[in-house]
């Protein structure tokens, strides 16, 4: 794929992974077929501050899991008042990396 | 950290023998310690206050009590029955049935038809437990 569009890409979308993950992005996108770039564009990126966000105030229902994609722990957060509130404080410091976790495999499923 | 399918069972383990020690702790203590952020901050009960109440009513099987508490109390005490045994199922025949259907029943609850319908009802469950003052 052009060099100009990959970077283009990393440059609006890097909030959205790692920062060790971004390498291994403009890599595959880059020896990518041009006709995915549509496709590449329509993935459904969760930003990680909404997350961080949701998790502080709505954390112990859940709803911050809901949000990224993760049903089922959401369902399990739901049901146990937050894991009993411990969950839902620890979640609030790991709820971006996940966040940032989730979109990568979003984005694999393109890549591979 | 993403779930994994070892990462899902150890998971699945901690939260089991946590619910059982909670379970426990509760019974053996008279006073009703609340651990529930929402409760703490707001003085508002979260959906799935008296969960705790209604399995211990399950487990000595008042039925009727363990619905008044909330009806929540009794999905947890199918999965707090029923996961160890599969757990140990899984483990002794080594398949991933339980993480199968795991992903089997996220795919189903992403559904809309399945979703908003379940909202529906938590909402319910939750506008109840305000009006009861748990």
């Amino acid at each position: 794929m052009d060099a100009q569009k990959v970077d283009m890409f990393i440059m609006s979308n890097g909030k959205y992974f790692e920062s060790h993950q971004i390498a291994q992005i403009r890599e595959r996108l880059m020896s990518m077929d041009e006709n995915k770039w549509v496709m590449i564009q329509s993935v459904p990126l969760k930003d990680p501050q909404t997350a961080l966000i949701i998790s502080i105030f709505l954390g112990s229902y859940g709803i911050d899991r809901f949000y990224i994609g993760d049903t089922g722990l959401g369902v399990g957060k739901l049901l146990t008042c937050g894991g009993l509130g411990i969950w839902a404080i620890v979640d609030w410091f790991n709820i971006q990396s996940a966040t940032r976790q989730k979109n990568f495999e979003k984005l694999q499923q393109f890549l591979y | 950290m993403s779930l994994t399918r070892n990462r899902f069972y150890s998971f699945l383990i901690m939260s089991c023998v946590a619910g059982y020690a909670w379970l426990w702790y509760a019974s053996t203590t008279a006073s009703s310690t609340t651990v529930c952020l929402s409760k703490k901050i707001t003085r508002i009960p979260c959906p799935s206050c008296g969960t705790t109440r209604s399995v211990a009513a399950l487990f000595h099987g008042q039925f009727t009590a363990a619905l008044y508490w909330n009806p929540l109390g009794l999905v947890v005490f199918l999965i707090l029955l029923i996961s160890p045994c599969w757990l140990l199922w899984d483990t002794l025949k080594r398949r991933q049935s339980l993480w199968n259907s795991y992903l089997q029943a996220e795919k189903i609850l992403r559904k809309k038809s399945v979703a908003i319908p379940l909202i529906i009802l938590v909402l319910a469950n939750w506008i109840w437990n305000i009006c009861k003052h748990l």
